[in-house]
């Protein structure tokens, strides 16, 4: 069945047959095989339909440019790609593909219906058609297009493959492991350098893959490859790296990498990543990327059977395939002459060779005559014929810019080259600029703004001999740049095919253009009589002209379209092409799995979940959690059939008759030490901190520079010179930042230091009435009396035989305790004082109750109550300003116009007229319900709870002039209804504090 | 000691062995760099002056984090003696003596694969490090102190909370080493 199979040629293994499947049918193939090489080997160029005309496709390239041999790969339940190259895929035994784009069979495709409807879907279409009527577009045309859009199926099951990643360091990297690059890897390597070689292939080698004739240093072309592949190989600082495309090129030359591990074994070995992203940093880069080649544009140049030059080259002397029996080949450019003596010297019959050009090398021409192939120079193509595969092509003479009479030739492969694009994806990622070459017609690297070098076809060079040459000069600038020592080789070439050519818009024709199928951007479905649309519609900027159309926008980012869009789009401005400009490169080079860019960061590594000492306590115990910044803090404790609300109620409810436990360990705590570190917290806080006797605690407020509440918490002064401070759980690392900053930057010569304890302690809160009874037994070293140990104290003591810092402050209004103890004892603790509080009714509660318990208070949480935009005078905090302090952060701000102004937004308290609703956090505030709309809204609910305490809801809302309102009935529209509450104060329990002196 | 890590005390399958290393006495000391030599005798042993450099005697390790910060480690039986020498050098060298003992949790890394099992989570070049030297770095977005004690032996100091979340990477990461891919 392998019709096409050459023997004698190709780097397969002609001995070990594959088999896979394509639409369901077995394909036999050989090791070493693409999908494409295999499927052509048995005489298939059919291997999709495109985009927007559903047109049958072939292969067109041998490469990762690939813009029609997408297919869809399945390994299993779980593992399907859609859009992978078929010139990329590498079959293995099992591998199943499909074809994509087609319904109900490839050959048979009912949304070709569309081709014969082209003139409807020229470009700029979705803008035009679709426009009326208007409300049509959310409900009928957009969910119609995006049905019908798109390339391959989105897989539905969850990846059941892993993915990793890894940074690499390397003083030379080189990227594209063809002559130029092996060359540079060889100098950079001998010189000493570490040196990594990265080519996307499965094997290194490059275009050498597909010269074996060549000659390099007297010895046939993959004798002197295999050798220097050994040598980098056996060189301990060299690493070499095939299937490892390099995506991006980052700044200060770091370079995304990803590997395929996997994608090419027919057995998964356990525990291997399909995928590794590599992020590379390099102290220089080579760029060895090579060139593409360019189809020519004509009409009907998409037909199966029509591909590139380059690409049959490489199928016959890569894979042993003869991509046909009769071939015609149409070129600008001398490659393509190559390829039809290695085709006609491995007896696949040449019928003819269509040159642009009038004057053709007299060697070419007589090498061609010598194989019996017809020239026909200064000829253009003008159509082809064949629906799923080409059987002729029709052909005219060009003479004083006029298209003669046409000829048909009958061929079963039509070879294009229109020339040769350099690759400058990734130069252009580091926003080099680019540099018309006027003789070539091609953009080529300009100034560098990144330490690399560009090697070989990359800019512009042609020829083996160049590139080895080129790339060996690269390598050791590169080496030498590193700081190591190197001369570039010189190399010896035999054989070589250098060669220039020419490049076009579209062909001339003798037909009418304007139903000329003739396409520039395969995947996209674009043609060059829609570029000339565009144009004529007003767009003059290339990136309109490619978002008119959508020129370059698949995903091969333009790889072979943006030169001949470009090239036409000139022509129909009447500018030169630099003038029209280049569209944008952008990473990744190639399409990249979402596994590859998301690694580890995936079910438990997705993101840091931070855990306290004591968490495994509650889990075992049934908390329900939630996150509080990275932390999972214990949320409720439910028991048994209840809900949050009951549990929540009962927690509550047993704190303020007896006794709750709560861990506080995810409290932000920095320790500031130093002889200045009372004038630091006199600077930094609202709070005056000079009398603060030692053993004594106070309430901190801490602004922003723009006297806006930043954070707040506790702190204890242990020593003269040492404090314990406390932070939110959330403003932990933010508020050391703030202070390292100042320090370092304002205020250097104050002496004191600052340390992050937050670890170090796990923090056990304990409160209710029975809080001292509780924990008097445990603590050594400490009179816990009220005269002794009053509200508001700090002590170094023992607690249950653990060194500690004991703290009395209470954040629920109760009797209450905070206990520190070195992170490692604090479950030991947690279990000892609920062990011993049972006789208390001891009861666990979550961050839900704490949160209820505080706002019985009127305590606020920052972020919560406050929002970025609130003062201390606005939340009622006013008492925590030291008002005899010559500064604080935030101090000169608090006197500015807008903030000293009435009518700010306060925080108040509110008490619905019902007592059995609970307003909803978020919900806005009005005076007014009947106004007319957009009414005029005075503020917003903070905080909103269910206070089983006082057996009504409570909230906290801030509200416009809200101190000056105190009485007043306001309205909180919800859907459906509208309620009424109070403004009150926000102390809503015990507002003499009497329960705190205990 | 800690019942939530995700590693047996001594895990060894694959190329690099992770081992939790016991509780040690482990302190943050910033002081004026022009006092290292009181500070070294204080803490005794020779504190390195150089950001990233180490020193050890077997007991007592120092790192150099920052211009004016080191981690002093020792044993735990060291733990009252250097923290009551810290203290009566204060009224003369004010300084910051914090014990962080408990903030981290400490695990070495051994074995010929343990420059890329770091490679796996931290951007710095670790081959580059001398042994015996170290730096405050992040390995998957974590801070952490990493220490060579040897040309294939590491230590990585991280704190508590965010130990599982290291110490599960490098697990998942030591399985990825003895796939061999």
């Amino acid at each position: 069945m392998t019709t096409h199979r050459i023997p004698s040629r190709g780097r397969i293994d002609h001995a070990r047959p594959v088999r896979f499947s394509f639409d369901g049918t077995t394909i036999e193939g050989r090791a070493g095989d693409t999908v494409a090489s295999a499927l052509l080997a048995n005489g298939m160029h059919l291997m999709g339909r495109s985009f927007k005309y559903h047109r049958p496709r072939g292969v067109v390239t041998a490469g990762s440019e690939e813009p029609n041999a997408l297919i869809g790969t399945r390994r299993g339940p779980g593992r399907f790609e859609p859009n992978t190259r078929a010139t990329v895929q590498e079959i293995y035994e099992g591998l199943t593909t499909e074809s994509q784009n087609k319904w109900p069979s490839l050959k048979f495709d009912v949304g070709a219906v569309n081709d014969r409807m082209a003139m409807l879907f020229s470009a700029g279409f979705y803008y035009k058609t679709f426009m009326w009527p208007k409300s049509f577009w959310d409900r009928v045309y957009e969910p119609i297009i995006r049905a019908s859009a798109g390339l391959g199926k989105s897989p539905s099951e969850v990846d059941p493959d892993t993915y990793a990643s890894r940074y690499l360091h390397c003083d030379v990297l080189v990227i594209g492991a063809g002559a130029a690059g092996i060359a540079a890897a060889l100098q950079a390597g001998r010189s000493g350098a570490k040196t990594v070689l990265v080519d996307e292939g499965s094997e290194p080698g490059g275009g050498l893959l597909s010269e074996p004739s060549l000659e390099i240093e007297d010895q046939p072309a993959w004798d002197w490859l295999a050798g220097a592949l050994g040598e980098l190989r056996s060189m301990k600082n060299v690493r070499l790296m095939s299937r490892s495309t390099a995506i991006g090129y980052y700044h200060q030359n770091m370079i995304g990498l990803c590997e395929k591990l996997t994608d090419h074994l027919d057995r998964l070995p356990d525990g291997a990543p399909r995928e590794r992203m590599w992020r590379g940093r390099a102290g220089q880069v080579v760029l060895a990327q090579g060139a593409l080649e360019r189809p020519l544009v004509f009409d009907g140049n998409d037909r199966p059977g029509v591909m590139l030059a380059g690409a049959a080259q490489t199928y016959l002397n890569r894979y042993g395939v003869s991509v046909g029996h009769r071939a015609v080949v149409a070129t600008s450019h001398d490659s393509a002459w190559y390829t039809a003596f290695d085709l006609a010297d491995a007896g696949v019959t040449v019928a003819a060779i269509l040159d642009t050009r009038n004057d053709v090398a007299p060697d070419l021409l007589e090498a061609a005559k010598s194989r019996g192939i017809e020239t026909l120079t200064g000829y253009t193509v003008t159509g082809t014929k064949g629906r799923l595969r080409v059987y002729s092509v029709r052909v005219n003479k060009v003479g004083n810019g006029k298209v003669g009479p046409a000829r048909s030739l009958a061929c079963d492969v039509l070879l294009m080259c229109g020339g040769w694009t350099p690759s400058l994806h990734l130069f252009s990622h580091t926003k080099g600029s680019l540099h018309w070459d006027e003789t070539a017609e091609v953009f080529l690297p300009g100034h560098k703004a990144e330490a690399c070098h560009i090697a070989g076809a990359g800019r512009g060079l042609w020829g083996m001999a160049a590139a080895l040459n080129d790339g060996a000069t690269a390598g050791a600038e590169a080496a030498r740049a590193a700081g190591f020592t190197s001369q570039p080789a010189s190399y010896s070439l035999a054989q070589d095919r250098a060669g220039r050519g020419v490049t076009h818009k579209e062909l001339p024709t003798d037909l009418d253009p304007g139903k000329a199928k003739a396409f520039i951007d395969f995947q996209n479905d674009v043609t060059a009589k829609d570029i000339r649309l565009a144009v004529r519609e007003g767009m003059r900027s290339i990136e309109h002209v490619k978002r008119y159309t959508t020129n370059g926008m698949a995903t091969d980012q333009g790889k072979m379209s943006n030169m001949n869009g470009l090239t036409i789009a000139a022509d129909a401005i009447g500018k030169p092409a630099p003038k029209v400009g280049l569209t944008t490169f952008r990473p990744p080079y190639t399409p990249t799995t979402f596994g590859a860019f998301a690694g580890y960061h995936r079910g438990g590594q997705f993101e840091v979940t931070r855990k306290t000492p004591i968490d495994a306590w509650a889990e075992e115990n049934g908390a329900v959690f939630e996150p509080v910044a990275l932390w999972r803090r214990a949320w409720y404790f439910p028991k048994a059939g209840e809900n949050m609300h009951a549990a929540v109620a009962r927690e509550c409810t047993a704190t303020r008759a007896s006794l709750g436990i709560f861990d506080a360990s995810t409290l932000g705590k920095i320790e500031i030490t130093g002889p200045d570190a009372v004038e630091f917290l006199n600077r930094m806080y609202t709070n005056p901190w000079t009398k603060l006797a030692t053993s004594r605690c106070r309430y901190g407020l801490l602004l922003g520079e723009d006297g806006y509440i930043r954070d707040d918490g506790v702190i204890g002064r242990l020593t003269s010179d040492k404090f314990h401070v406390t932070t939110t759980t959330g403003g932990a690392a933010r508020v050391l930042n703030m202070m390292e900053d100042y320090l370092q930057t304002e205020w250097p010569d104050l002496k004191v230091w600052l340390t992050s304890t937050t670890e170090q302690w796990a923090t056990i809160a304990v409160n209710g009435p029975n809080a001292r009874n509780l924990i008097a037994p445990f603590v050594e070293g400490q009179d816990l009396s009220d005269a002794a140990f009053p509200h508001m104290s700090v002590a170094e003591c023992t607690v249950a035989g653990y060194p500690a810092r004991l703290f009395r402050v209470s954040f629920t209004g109760e009797l209450g305790f905070e206990i520190n103890v070195p992170a490692r004892h604090g479950r030991a603790l947690w279990e000892k004082l609920w062990e011993a509080g049972q006789t208390h009714d001891i009861c666990a509660y979550g961050t839900e109750t704490m949160h209820v318990l505080r706002a019985e208070k009127g305590f606020i949480i920052v972020g919560q109550d406050t929002d970025g935009t609130v003062t201390p005078n606005d939340a009622g905090l006013g008492w925590a300003i030291g008002k005899a302090k010559p500064d604080f952060v935030g101090k000169r701000s608090l006197a500015r116009p807008d903030l000293v102004a009435k009518g700010r937004k306060q925080l108040v308290g509110l008490l619905t007229d019902d007592p059995t609703v609970v307003l909803e956090e978020g919900s806005q505030i009005v005076a007014d319900p009947n106004q007319l709309k957009p009414m005029k809204m005075l503020g917003h609910v903070t905080s909103s709870y269910w206070s089983a305490t006082l057996g009504r809801s409570i909230a906290m809302a801030v509200v416009e002039g809200g101190f000056d309102r105190m009485g007043d009935t306001l309205h909180v529209p919800m859907p459906g209804r509208t309620l009424s509450a109070k403004v009150s104060g926000t102390v809503f329990y015990d507002p003499e504090g009497g329960r705190l002196k205990l | 000691m800690n019942a939530q890590l995700p590693i047996a005390p001594a895990a060894s399958a694959g190329a690099v062995t992770m081992t939790l290393l016991p509780a040690a006495a482990r302190f943050n000391l910033r002081i004026d760099p022009g006092h290292l030599a009181a500070a070294s005798g204080t803490f005794g042993l020779a504190l390195p002056a150089v950001i990233g450099e180490g020193a050890q005697d077997g007991i007592r390790r120092a790192l150099c984090l920052g211009p004016d910060e080191w981690v002093l480690t020792a044993s735990e039986a060291k733990r009252d003696a250097i923290e009551g020498a810290f203290t009566a050098l204060y009224a003369d060298l004010p300084h910051s003596l914090v014990e962080i003992s408990d903030r981290e949790i400490a695990v070495r890394l051994e074995g010929p694969d343990v420059l890329t099992l770091i490679s796996v989570g931290c951007p710095v070049d670790v081959e580059g490090f001398a042994v015996g030297s170290g730096a405050r770095t992040i390995f998957d977005g974590v801070q952490v102190v990493l220490f060579r004690d040897g040309p294939e032996h590491f230590t990585l100091e991280v704190w508590r909370s965010f130990a599982p979340h290291v110490l599960d990477l490098l697990e998942t990461a030591r399985r990825e080493l003895a796939a061999g891919l």
